[in-house]
């Protein structure tokens, strides 16, 4: 099966069939697929999944997409140390 | 073959750049000033940067401008930079992240 | 530390143009970029505009970046913004290299890619197509000899030509399996109905060869007669009637399997084909980077013309935060001069705020928006229909927010 296949977030490795099958399941929101599988949970902070995710529970649940932003993001929107964290200078990142 | 676009029909000849070199898992590799990690290793025809921490599996850049993290290498002794915006300099070390014991600090 | 009057995060096209415009009324300006180079986006893009004008993103960052320089403004790349938070005198940013602390913000992010996820599209040697534009045209690196295009949009035949300028063999334009409606772009009917939208391009040459059609026609009978082996532009093959089901290879891109499909999307059976290529990209259409403004607490709409969701702003580039503004992709995806005439506004806006001569600035910040309708009207390509509409209704939920709501402000932690 090709969902099984494709993995739609490429941090956390998961697949488009588990996303999938936890929309069905729970018929969910997709800030709950998040906390239930991880997708867009990742290093990079769910930036290249987000939109694909929010598609998948809009086709799956039948509800159009909604105005706000329902995988939320949080500070620090980029991984840092706790260096720069306290103020610290770095180079580039962490 | 190269792999650098020196001579673009619309963008012109680039010339006079100073060639340095890097280390990527200990291998020297030659590059210019002006190059970022990513294109001075797919320059060299190295697409594997590093493995999902979990799967094991080989990573090569994505997005190529710093937003999927995808392309992440350790720089010196402990840092984690992104392969993509960060830029080179002569004698450079860097290393492939390969399982869960080597994950970025 | 220095207060800076504008601190701008972004040197895109909307970013140096709304420092430009800032510098010039006496602003003291600062702009950051995560990226090593000065101009966003803007710095890969390169297209014949007319028989002999190239539109030479480079060489366009390149004297915004002067211009802005030379009007005393400060620009640092290499430095990336993880938080944001709002003080008495305005914003505190958070960066990699420090702490900015200034009056007024501007976030011109632009916009990220979305991805197509296909099977095998995590082997190393599968990128965005922006990616592989950006390594042709700003590294000026080739990232293979051969290439498959999966995703057939106009800024997927922009780019296949960038690649084909740089020496590449772009193989062929194809869609991907249509899967669970993961994008748009998956049934051949649909990439029709987007490529008729295109106002210079599609009618003109597509549908010329497509057969000699009237003007009014629907996509999905276009589509029956769109070529099986595809048509070419550029010289390059576009085939909407062939998909991918899974890219092949291990530690690095061998190949892309495909399959021909029916204009609904419907796999003919049998069909199955290997195309081989050294590597692959992924074009699956822009969204509005907008992170930091929801971190800031800006109230957001999902508008699918403008290109997933973004902050309510007026057509003056104010969002429902005090002190925080928006210009270019961040407010919805459109071209690059559109951004930078959105630029324009927010310097001026902002000028005038700092300023506090909102009165005699009037006139030119209603040029400055003129400015940008005319660039829309003028826009050879439309990334969606209906843009204008679109936006319109932003400004309204703007107006709505600012009379009906107490402006939310970020507590001071």
């Amino acid at each position: 099966m090709t969902a099984e296949k494709t993995i739609v977030c490429r941090c956390e490795e998961v697949t488009l069939g588990t996303i999938q099958d936890t929309v069905q399941t729970y018929c969910c929101s997709s800030r709950e697929v998040k906390l239930r599988t991880r997708a867009g949970m990742g290093y990079c902070g769910g930036r290249t999944c987000r939109h694909v995710i929010d598609r998948v529970v809009a086709e799956i649940t039948k509800e159009p997409i909604k105005d706000e932003v329902q995988l939320s993001y949080r500070s620090p929107i980029r991984p840092a140390t706790f260096a720069v964290l306290g103020g610290g200078k770095h180079d580039n990142e962490s | 073959m190269t792999m650098r676009v020196d001579n673009h029909p619309v963008l012109g000849k680039q010339t006079d750049r100073k060639q340095v070199t890097i280390y990527f898992n200990g291998k020297p590799y030659e590059a210019y000033e002006g190059d970022t990690v990513a294109s001075a290793m797919l320059a060299q025809g190295i697409y594997a940067l590093r493995q999902h921490e979990v799967s094991g599996k080989e990573r090569g850049i994505y997005c190529n401008i710093g937003h999927c993290y995808e392309c992440r290498v350790k720089l010196e002794k402990r840092k984690v930079v992104r392969a993509c915006i960060t830029p080179i300099y002569n004698g450079m070390e860097i290393g492939s992240l390969t399982g869960f014991d080597e994950r970025g600090e | 530390m220095k207060l800076w009057n504008l601190l701008i995060i972004g040197a895109g096209p909307a970013g140096l143009n709304a420092a430009i415009a800032a510098a010039e009324e006496g602003l003291k300006v600062k702009v950051i970029d995560e990226f090593t180079k000065v101009g966003g986006r803007l710095l890969g893009q390169l297209h014949q505009e007319s028989k002999d004008n190239w539109w030479n993103g480079i060489e366009v960052a390149n004297r915004l970046h002067e211009q802005a320089v030379h009007l005393g403004v400060k620009i640092e790349c290499g430095v990336s913004v993880y938080d944001l938070e709002q003080a008495e005198f305005g914003w505190k940013a958070y960066t990699s290299q420090g702490m900015e602390k200034t009056d007024k913000l501007l976030l011109a992010t632009g916009a990220t890619e979305v991805p197509t996820p296909i099977p095998g599209w995590t082997i190393p040697g599968v990128m965005s197509i922006g990616a592989a534009q950006v390594m042709g045209n700003v590294h000026r690196v080739k990232p293979g000899n051969t290439c498959v295009i999966i995703g057939a949009n106009v800024l997927s035949i922009a780019i296949a030509n960038e690649l084909k300028l740089c020496g590449v063999n772009v193989k062929e334009i194809i869609i991907p399996q249509a899967n669970a409606n993961l994008s748009d772009n998956g049934t051949p009917e649909k990439v029709m109905e987007s490529f008729m939208r295109l106002t210079h391009m599609a009618p003109t040459i597509l549908l010329r060869q497509a057969g000699k059609f009237a003007t009014f026609i629907h996509p999905s009978f276009a589509v029956k007669f769109y070529p099986k082996n595809g048509i070419k532009l550029f010289d390059i093959p576009i085939k909407i009637k062939t998909a991918a089901t899974e890219i092949l290879g291990e530690s690095k891109v061998t190949g892309v399997k495909t399959v021909n499909v029916r204009p609904n999307g419907e796999i003919i059976p049998n069909t199955e084909k290997i195309t081989k290529a050294d590597f692959v990209c992924i074009a699956g259409g822009l969204a509005p980077l907008s992170e930091l403004a929801a971190l800031s607490g800006c109230v957001f709409k999902y508008v699918r013309e403008l290109g997933g969701h973004v902050p309510i702003h007026s057509e003056r580039m104010e969002t429902n935060v005090e002190n925080l503004f928006v210009a270019g992709n961040i407010t919805g995806v459109e071209n690059a001069k559109i951004a930078m005439a959105q630029g324009t506004v927010a310097g001026l806006t902002i000028a005038s705020e700092i300023n506090g001569n909102k009165l005699q600035m009037e006139s030119l910040i209603e040029k400055a928006v003129a400015a940008v309708r005319k660039e829309r009207d003028e826009a050879l390509i439309q990334f969606q229909p209906n843009i204008a509409e679109a936006r319109d209704l932003i400004y309204q939920e703007f107006e709505l927010e600012d009379r009906n709501m107490e402006r939310p402000k970020r507590s001071i932690s």
